[in-house]
């Protein structure tokens, strides 16, 4: 594996009228690495992800993306600078069918005159066809996203961000909500993208972090705690302290 | 310049007369009520109605109007509307719908005119109001001379903001119905009985524009469609004030009174009303949550 | 539920048949003459459906973009009329302009009353038709940049077109010198092209609405059919998503919005050629709601649907307004309807006869494959 950074975050912040939900943190992501966020509730996770995804404008510090800067751009030019990113929410387009959904995900020429055009590629569609096999989808491409479970359309909406091969992929809990057959899937998919995507994945379910997590960052009142391997930081006194009364991170 | 002001002060108040009750149905409901400017027509034909077979003035048809429009709107809400919660666009198209229906039923004199029958008072005719002796005439306010009529306007609407302000805020009702603004679920979760305090605060609505409809009868003449236009600067003073603030609409309808009357005694009434169209769009632009907005939502 | 394309297209085509094939059966030219302003609301309803149905923006402003279009092509065909020639200055003037016009005023186009030499490059038709596809574009392409771009959605869009369309109409009716106000424009001559006449009422002034409103169906319905309008319907379900996959939301909904507006200028001149006549009655909020009502009924997510819709209601309509009374209670007919399509058939009448196409499929595939089917 290469020592090239995918993602390289320096003193990001933002402060909402006087509360700094994210206040300078500095983390450097390589490529192909899967890094886990890990923090209490309200310690910045997601703001973190809103801050580098665009949904949210940062009052300090900047964003790479290998070496182009990406901060606070709109949200589709950060898309197409290379990150995907997925909801703690699923969102899917729910009344179009799941590989309409695919399809949407597939067409990486963003202009609309562009795609003043009938059907797609055949290289897209195979992607397309890729992807549903390995979101375990192919039985459900003919069914309206709406009428899927909960499980499936999480499934969806990981297929869409593999259909889109983004460098970078966000995932706010990718399990939230899961069964443990679910969840166990999940991982079997998340782990089938190591390697070729850089991944940064949000999570509090410690089975699910262990099953997947190579490099941990700890956030902690909207800084970083601390960084490393998943039995240094299980380890580490400062994140123990910081969990007391949730009983450590187990 | 203080006689202008007055003016805008009284369209002002006509305006936030018909937006009170929007402003609770809307904010709290989530529910556009197309059918809002017909309950004004209700309420001007009731006045109407009172006059000619009553033999009331406007002071007595206040309080009918205000029952009449409210059972109207409690059977629509529990009829129509309630099957529409979260559907906003088609809670808008359906009470177009019963708009529709309304002004007909009145202009059809509840079918009755297919039989010949004719009611006086109804139809597709214009109708005028008498306003009472006392409130003709002229009044003197800060050395100007006011409309007696207007100034009447003026007061009743603030008498009916008061009384919505104590009900929202000051009364057990009001507090659930504030719950239900906020978060409905929550509200429900927390044991309000949500369909009831729809229902309430539907009714209530409708029976304030019920009211407005008596005093509009006063200036104006009373006909089926007078309703529409209504309802359109009514949901203008909504949205520009803030969805679900009183205090916003208190502060819309009196930018817009003010602005309608300031640029018609500079040009004309019919580009008064286009100013005040153009400012709304200003507003919605800039400001999407309106003037007064509280978070979330 | 998707029907196979070969419903789709077969449905497509049989009402296009229909109306090229409707002269053979109406042959009074009154009542063709209607069916061709049946037409131009079907167009209507076209536009309303893309914007509402596939771009999910709910323009209680079309009528603006009617009336655009229709004032524009007025304009000309006002500067063609036989009364505008006869004022007895060297350029057409029209007749409202002089009764208009301050005593003295020069009698030209160029300067009779305060912006009345805006008129002047309508004395040649093209321009006029130039300026009615162009205009409504136009300022849907501002409007819908501002609204879009400022991430203005759902009911305040609405809001946001309801307040224009009536500011624009206060605007036009003000301008009494030069739009004749509320009375609009009058006494049009006609459309000529290549020195013919489209008398509104002869056939080939049917055809000609009844052409474009297929071609703009059935543009329309390719044009959804492309990647495009695939996203957009994308944006439509889920605006977010849609950013973060790396599309320019806005570039969607502006080019969709303007093409949904072009459609409704284009239907305001073919409304002109049919009805002689424009008027501030286009812009006003009954007209603009009224459309919408049409493509709810008809279907507001199927581009057909909502255009038989809008045809189908005029339809009836008209033959209900034989006597006063009964167009009356038609209103009422038309109110309840309303109520009920929202609430039992949101999906219109095109919701309708596709579940029953798709049912009726279904069981013919049952019939004939039971093995397939029961896989399913």
């Amino acid at each position: 594996m290469s020592n090239k950074s995918a993602l390289t975050i320096e003193e990001i912040g933002v402060d909402f009228s006087g509360f700094k939900a994210v206040d300078g943190v500095s983390m450097v992501v390589e490529e192909g690495e899967l890094r886990v966020l890990l923090g209490a509730n309200g310690a910045g996770k997601t703001t973190l992800m809103d801050l580098v995804s665009g949904k949210t404008k940062s009052t300090q510090g900047r964003v790479f993306v290998e070496d182009t800067e990406i901060t606070n751009r709109e949200e589709h030019e950060i898309a197409r600078a290379g990150i995907g990113r997925k909801f703690q929410i699923p969102s899917v387009f729910r009344d179009l069918t799941v590989r309409r959904n695919l399809e949407v995900a597939s067409c990486l020429t963003p202009g609309v005159f562009a795609n003043l055009g009938f059907g797609f590629p055949a290289e897209d569609r195979d992607r397309v066809d890729e992807a549903l096999e390995l979101a375990g989808l192919r039985e459900q491409a003919g069914r309206r996203a709406g009428e899927l479970s909960h499980g499936q359309t999480q499934w969806l909406e990981l297929a869409m961000l593999i259909v889109q091969n983004r460098k970078i992929i966000l995932l706010d809990e990718p399990t939230a909500g899961m069964t443990q057959a679910e969840t166990f899937k999940t991982s079997q998919i998340i782990n089938g993208l190591k390697g070729r995507h850089t991944l940064v994945v949000v999570e509090h379910d410690m089975a699910f972090v262990r099953e997947i997590a190579e490099k941990i960052t700890v956030l902690h009142l909207g800084k970083v705690l601390a960084e490393g391997r998943i039995h240094d930081i299980e380890r580490n006194e400062e994140v123990r302290r910081a969990y007391l009364g949730s009983k450590g991170i187990a | 310049m203080v006689d202008t002001l007055f003016i805008g002060l009284s369209l002002g108040s006509i305006l936030l007369l018909v937006a009170l009750g929007l402003t609770i149905t809307y904010g709290a409901m989530g529910v556009i009520n197309m059918a809002h400017g017909e309950m004004v027509m209700i309420g001007a034909y009731t006045t109407v109605l009172s006059g000619i077979y009553l033999g009331a003035n406007l002071l007595v048809a206040m309080p009918i109007a205000f029952v009449i429009s409210a059972g109207l709107g409690w059977a629509i809400e529990k009829v129509l509307v309630r099957r529409l919660y979260g559907r906003l666009i088609d809670t808008l198209l359906a009470t177009w719908g019963v708009a529709l229906v309304l002004q007909q039923a009145v202009r059809l004199e509840f079918g009755l005119s297919f039989l010949g029958i004719h009611v006086e008072g109804l139809g597709p005719g214009l109708q005028n109001v008498d306003v009472p002796d006392f409130l003709r005439g002229t009044i003197t306010i800060l050395g100007t001379e006011v409309n007696g009529y207007r100034a009447f306007i003026i007061l009743v609407t603030v008498v009916m903001t008061a009384v919505t302000w104590l009900i929202m805020n000051r009364t057990p009702i009001g507090m659930q119905v504030r719950a239900v603004m906020r978060n409905r679920s929550m509200a429900a979760a927390c044991g309000i009985d949500v369909a009831r305090v729809n229902a309430l605060t539907f009714a209530y609505g409708s029976g304030l524009a019920g009211i407005a409809g008596v005093m509009m009868s006063g200036f104006k003449t009373v006909f089926p469609d007078m309703g529409a236009p209504m309802v359109v600067d009514g949901f203008m003073v909504v949205v520009v004030g803030g969805v679900g603030s009183l205090l916003g609409a208190v502060a819309a309808s009196g930018l817009l009174g003010e602005i309608n009357g300031l640029v018609a005694a500079v040009t004309n009434d019919i580009l008064a009303r286009a100013v005040v169209f153009g400012t709304v769009i200003v507003v919605i632009v800039l400001m999407p949550r309106g003037l007064f907005s509280f978070k979330g939502r | 539920m998707t029907l196979p394309r070969s419903v789709t297209i077969a449905a497509y085509a049989s009402f296009v048949a229909a109306l090229m094939l409707l002269p053979l059966v109406v042959s009074d030219p009154f009542w063709l003459n209607r069916f061709a302003k049946y037409c131009v609301y079907g167009i209507l309803g076209v536009s309303i459906a893309l914007s509402w149905g596939y771009a999910g923006v709910l323009n209680l402003g079309q009528g603006l973009f009617f009336g655009l279009g229709a004032y524009m092509i007025a304009m000309s065909l006002k500067l063609a009329s036989a009364t505008s020639l006869q004022q007895g200055s060297t350029t057409p003037l029209p007749d409202f302009m002089l009764w208009n016009s301050e005593p003295g005023a020069v009698t030209d186009l160029c300067c009779i009353n305060k912006g009345s030499f805006l008129w002047i490059p309508f004395q040649w038709q093209w321009f006029g038709v130039a300026m009615g596809l162009a205009l409504p574009t136009l300022v849907a392409g501002i409007l819908g940049a501002v609204i879009f771009r400022k991430r203005i959605a759902g009911v305040f869009v609405s809001i946001i077109t309801l307040a224009l369309v009536l500011l624009v109409r206060l605007v036009l009716i003000d301008a009494q010198p030069i739009t004749n106000g509320f009375n609009g424009l009058t006494d049009l001559g006609w459309f000529t092209v290549a020195g013919f006449e489209f008398d509104p009422y002869v056939t080939p002034t049917y055809y000609l609405v009844a052409v474009s409103l297929s071609v703009v169906l059935i543009g329309a319905r390719l044009l959804v059919e492309t990647r495009a309008g695939l996203i957009l319907q994308a944006i439509r379900d889920d605006e977010n998503r849609a950013r973060y996959l790396g599309f320019d939301v806005p570039a969607y909904q502006i080019f969709f919005f303007c093409v949904s507006a072009l459609i409704a200028g284009f239907a305001g001149m073919l409304y002109v050629l049919a009805a002689e006549f424009a008027s501030p009655t286009f812009m006003d909020l009954t007209f603009s709601i009224t459309m919408v009502v049409w493509a709810a009924v008809g279907g507001r997510s199927s581009i057909l649907g909502a255009c038989i819709g809008a045809m189908l209601i005029n339809t009836i309509e008209a033959s209900m307004s034989e006597s006063a009374t009964f167009m009356e209670a038609w209103k009422v007919v038309i109110g309840l309807m309303f109520i009920l399509v929202v609430l039992y058939l949101p999906r219109g009448i095109a919701g309708v006869v596709k579940d029953g196409i798709g049912r009726l499929l279904g069981r013919r595939a049952v019939a004939a494959a039971p093995v397939v089917a029961a896989g399913e």
